[in-house]
C-alpha cells in the first residue's frame, strides 16, 4: 500500500514537473515570438521609405499641377497687326475647355497641399491603415478628375495645332504663336501630375498590403 | 511518463479570426469572409465595365452618317474617322474593352483565394493604367462632342451638329458609356485597395 501510495506521489510529482517544463516551454515560445515581432519591426522601414517616396511625389505633383495652371490662367495673346477697331486677340478663357483645365489644376492642387499632412502622418504612423484607405480614395477621385480636365485641353490643343478639314475648323496655332506654345506647355505640368498621382496610388496600396 | 506539448494552434486562431460568415463554398482553412464578398464584386464590376466599353467603342465605331441632300460634286457625311480625337476614342475603348475581358480570369483567381496578395496587386496596377487610359479617351472625345455641339466665335468654329445631328447623338452616347466605364475603374480601383489590407491576425 505505502509502495503504491509512494508510486502515486512520484507521478503527481513528475506530473507537476512535466507541467512546469511545459509552462516553461511555452511561454519561451510567446517571448520568442514577441522578440521575433519587434525584430519584424525593424521592416517597418520599408514602409517608411515608401511613406517618404509618397511625400516627395506629392510635393512634385503640387509643382505640376500649380505651374500648369499658373502657365496657362497666365496665356494671352495680342497679334500685332491688330487695328483701333478690330483687335486679334487670344485668351484662354475664350475657350471653355481651357476654363476648365485652370479650375481642375488649381482643385487637384489644393487637394494635394491638404493631403500633405495625411502623408506626413503616414510617415510618422508606419502601421496607418485608415488614413492610407482615406487618401487612396481621394486620389484615385482626384486623379480621374486632372486626367479629364488634361486631356481635354490637350484634345483642343491638337486641334489647334492641327485643325479639321471636314468639319471647317482653322487652326489657330498658325497666327496666335505663342500663344500655342504656352499652352501646350502647360500641358506638360499636368500629364507629370497624373503621372505622380498613379505612383501615389499604387505606393498606398502596396504599403498597406504590407504585413507590420 | 511521456509528455507531448500540444500547442493549440488551430482553436485560437479560429477564435482569433472571429466568427464572419462564409460566402460559398471554401477550400482553404480561412474561409475568406468579406475578402471573398470584395473579390465577387470586383467580378461583377468588371463584367458591368466590359459591357459599357464595348459599347462605347461601338457606338463610336458605327456613328457615320450621311445628309440626305447632296450636290454634284459634295456628298455630306460625317464618319468618326474624320476626327482624329474620336478615332483615339474608339482605339482606346476597344483596348480597355480587351484589357478588362483578359483580366476576369485573374479577377476569378482572386476569388478562390481570397488571401494572395500576387494577383489582386497585379490586376491594381493595370487597372489604374487602364483606368488612366479610359478618362483620358473619354475626356477628349467630351471636349471635341461639347464644341461640336456649341461652336467657338473666337476661333470661328462651327457648330457642326448643328447638321449632323445623328452623328452628334451617337457620339455623345458613346462619350456617356465612356464616363460610366470611368467610374467602374474608379470603383474598382477602391475596391482592390480594401481587399489588400493585411488583418491583424
Amino acid at each position: 500500500m505505502r509502495g503504491h501510495s509512494y508510486k502515486y506521489v512520484a507521478t503527481q510529482v513528475k506530473f507537476f514537473i512535466e507541467k512546469g517544463k511545459f509552462l516553461l516551454i511555452v511561454s519561451n515560445i510567446r517571448m520568442s515570438i514577441v522578440e521575433f515581432g519587434q525584430a519584424k519591426g525593424l521592416t517597418s522601414t520599408p514602409n517608411r521609405g515608401l511613406a517618404i517616396v509618397d511625400f516627395m511625389v506629392r510635393l512634385l505633383a503640387v509643382a505640376g499641377t500649380l505651374g500648369g495652371a499658373i502657365v496657362m490662367a497666365s496665356t494671352e495673346e495680342t497679334l500685332p497687326f491688330s487695328t483701333q477697331f478690330v483687335r486679334f486677340r487670344a485668351e484662354y478663357d475664350d475657350l471653355p475647355t481651357f476654363t476648365l483645365f485652370v479650375v481642375v489644376n488649381f482643385i487637384v492642387s489644393g487637394y494635394l497641399l491638404l493631403s500633405i499632412p495625411l502623408s506626413i502622418f503616414n510617415i510618422v504612423r508606419n502601421t496607418a491603415k485608415n488614413t492610407r484607405i482615406l487618401l487612396i480614395i481621394f486620389d484615385t477621385a482626384m486623379m480621374g478628375l486632372l486626367t479629364a480636365g488634361a486631356s481635354a485641353a490637350a484634345a483642343i490643343v491638337y486641334l489647334a495645332h492641327k485643325g479639321n478639314d471636314r468639319a471647317n475648323w482653322f487652326a489657330i496655332c498658325r497666327q496666335f504663336n505663342s500663344f500655342c506654345e504656352r499652352i501646350s506647355g502647360s500641358l506638360i505640368g499636368s500629364f507629370v501630375g497624373v503621372a505622380a498621382f498613379i505612383l501615389l496610388i499604387l505606393l498606398s496600396a502596396v504599403a498597406l498590403s504590407r504585413r507590420n | 511518463m511521456s509528455t507531448s506539448i500540444d500547442i493549440p494552434a488551430a482553436e485560437s486562431s479560429a477564435a482569433a479570426k472571429g466568427k464572419a460568415p462564409l460566402i460559398g463554398t471554401s477550400t482553404t482553412s480561412h474561409g475568406g469572409g468579406y475578402k471573398k464578398g470584395i473579390a465577387i464584386c470586383d467580378f461583377l464590376l468588371r463584367l458591368g465595365a466590359v459591357i459599357a466599353a464595348l459599347s462605347a467603342a461601338a457606338t463610336m465605331a458605327t456613328s457615320d452618317e450621311t445628309l440626305p441632300f447632296f450636290t454634284q460634286f459634295f456628298q455630306f457625311e460625317a464618319s468618326y474617322d474624320d476626327l482624329p480625337t474620336f478615332q483615339f476614342f474608339v482605339i482606346a475603348m476597344a483596348i480597355v474593352a480587351g484589357y478588362l475581358v483578359l483580366s476576369l480570369p485573374f479577377s476569378v483567381v482572386a476569388i478562390i483565394r481570397p488571401y494572395a496578395v500576387g494577383p489582386r496587386l497585379l490586376l491594381l496596377v493595370l487597372d489604374i493604367v487602364a483606368l488612366t487610359l479610359n478618362t483620358a479617351a473619354a475626356a477628349a472625345a467630351a471636349a471635341i462632342v461639347y464644341l461640336a455641339h456649341n461652336g467657338n466665335s473666337s476661333s470661328n468654329w462651327l457648330a457642326i451638329c448643328q447638321q449632323f445631328g445623328d452623328f452628334c447623338q451617337k457620339a455623345s452616347g458613346a462619350v456617356v458609356a465612356g464616363f460610366v466605364s470611368v467610374v467602374v475603374f474608379m470603383l474598382l480601383v477602391v475596391i482592390s485597395g480594401l481587399a489588400l489590407r493585411k488583418q491583424k491576425n
